[in-house]
């Protein structure tokens, strides 16, 4: 990582590189806040290695940053990290997962919770820069508490050799949840799960997929919102197919067990439209260029 | 004046269906060409011809720019040599901010007090067809092209709109050197921008290029385009 001024927590291999709290913010080691805290102990399955504990007590104008890095060759990471953000706070997260060099054939492991209390407001960015022979796993559980609202932004900007994903989300009483997954792979094999569920009344979330595939990848993205109670779920999930190597296959999934609750779902693959790309190109835009334009632009739909 | 297109004997079919036949067409520096017909008679597909849209398939025949032969030439590379097309339905460009376009795109600075309100949204999502007609005009402008090909960018506008991108093509366009094709079926854009020759194409011919704009489109008004198969007034040039 080129600039580390801003980043509050910097996690490198298996060492903590730079740990900066913020008035209002308590940052520790996950396993040093197992040992610490009694009440955190319920949300992890077992006594954490590493990873990381943000415990955030007061609305922050600042974003509150993390990078987990890996910079030597075949390494694993096991990360359990756990993120709690108390009643009514205000708060920005910047996540980065990233390698620091190619070729490093790492093993990026990662799972946690984040816990919104009541009332509070996320809004979270998550991005993901990995190398061609990497494998990463992840598995995070967000649980929002009553009116709490969560905006989250995941970003698979260089994809690794193989990754597995699994996000869900569970939304009481009048929580709300706006999930967007862009996922550029490039000769990569994803397999995405994501769910939001409806557990309160009054309670409502929004996955976004945006999938583009080329070179030899294969995308599967299973999302899925179950409402329990009274609610309004949606799923919008996309793929751009760029070449007949590779595969996406999007299945959203509604399940309703309360007659008042309305889910809906649109899904779509298609391919580069020829009519975008010449009109780009009329514009003295290289093929190429114009295809990377219509690629983000379709990203962040 | 020295030529700045030269169009020989060009034939071209889309999709297997020949849809032009021997064209040829020469159009001076600086000049403003109207090119006129009714609907599906192949302006379009002229207009795509010479900016080198790849959907065109050229049978035979030659497309001369600056003395260059560029019949076989990328589209993107026609438009960097100064060829630049107002599209007549653009596509939308989910993602793709106006602002962040023109920063891509432009030569020059324009001003941008028409299309302000568009910047910040996604090119050409949700627009009227009168954004977009705008939007299509700002773009060429900003490439501050040698020939601009402008097709029905008068379409579904305003009174007071069509007088402002009048203005535009004026000052920006015309003033500035650029020859401009200019496709429409309008007169009151015509009378503005007066063009020095007028085409009329049928079936996927030029069967008529005069000098005056207003005695054919008096003809056309009222014998219909048909009536330039027979008519005897008018000059032809090509």
């Amino acid at each position: 990582m080129k600039d580390v001024g801003d980043v509050n927590y910097w996690y490198v291999d298996h060492e903590v590189r730079k740990l900066r709290e913020e008035k209002g913010v308590e940052i520790l080691e996950s396993s040093e806040a197992y040992k610490e805290y009694a009440w955190v102990r319920k949300y992890f399955h077992k006594k954490p290695k590493e990873g990381y504990f943000f415990w955030i007590k007061k609305s922050m104008k600042n974003p509150l940053i993390s990078c987990i890095s890996i910079s030597s060759k075949n390494l694993e990471q096991n990360l359990q990290n756990l993120i709690v953000i108390e009643k009514g706070v205000r708060v920005k997260l910047r996540g980065t997962c990233n390698v620091l060099a190619s070729n490093l054939c790492s093993r990026h492991i990662a799972g946690g919770t984040i816990v919104l209390r009541k009332n509070a407001t996320v809004e979270y960015l998550h991005v993901h820069s990995w190398g061609s022979k990497d494998h990463v796993e992840s598995q995070y559980e967000f649980l929002l508490e009553k009116n709490a609202k969560l905006k989250y932004l995941y970003n698979l900007s260089s994809s690794p050799k193989n990754m597995k994903m699994r996000t869900t989300i569970k939304c009481f009483d009048g929580a709300n949840a706006d999930v967007k997954i862009s996922i550029s792979s490039n000769n990569c094999s994803v397999n995405l799960q994501d769910e939001i569920e409806l557990l309160g009344k009054g309670s409502s979330g929004m996955i976004s997929i945006r999938v583009v595939a080329r070179n030899n990848s294969s995308v599967r993205a299973l999302s899925s919102v179950t409402a329990e109670e009274e609610g309004k779920g949606h799923l919008d999930c996309r793929g751009l197919l760029l070449d007949n190597s590779s595969s996406i296959e999007l299945i959203p999934k509604l399940s309703d067990r309360n007659k008042k609750a309305i889910l809906t779902h649109e899904a779509s693959i298609g391919r580069i439209s020829e009519e975008e790309l010449n009109y780009l190109r009329a514009r003295g835009i290289s093929k190429k260029k114009a295809i990377e334009l219509i690629i983000s632009g379709f990203l962040k739909t | 004046m020295g030529k700045i297109l030269s169009i020989k004997d060009l034939s071209v079919r889309v999709a297997r269906k020949r849809i032009l036949e021997n064209i040829n067409l020469e159009i001076d520096e600086g000049e403003v060409f109207a090119l006129i017909g009714p609907n599906g008679c192949g302006k379009t597909t002229l207009a795509y011809s010479i900016m080198g849209i790849p959907t065109i398939k050229v049978e035979k025949g030659k497309i001369i720019f600056q003395g260059k032969d560029i019949t076989r030439l990328s589209v993107e590379k026609r438009a960097r040599l100064g060829i630049a097309l107002a599209f007549q339905n653009p596509p939308p460009l989910e993602g793709i901010l106006l602002k962040y376009l023109l920063q891509l795109i432009g030569k020059k600075k324009v001003e941008f007090d028409l299309v302000s309100h568009l910047l910040e949204r996604e090119v050409n999502v949700g627009f009227s067809g009168g954004e977009k007609k705008i939007s299509e005009l700002i773009q060429i402008i900003s490439m501050k092209p040698k020939l601009a090909i402008l097709d029905e960018i008068d379409s579904g506008l305003d009174i007071k709109k069509l007088e402002k991108v009048i203005r535009l093509i004026e000052r920006e366009l015309i003033q500035q050197g650029s020859s401009v094709i200019l496709i429409t079926h309008r007169p009151d854009i015509l009378r503005k921008l007066k063009p020095q020759r007028v085409g009329v194409m049928l079936d996927g011919k030029i069967i008529c290029i005069s000098l005056e704009w207003k005695k054919v489109w008096k003809s056309i008004k009222r014998w219909g385009y048909e009536g330039c198969r027979r008519c005897k007034l008018l000059v032809r040039r090509s």
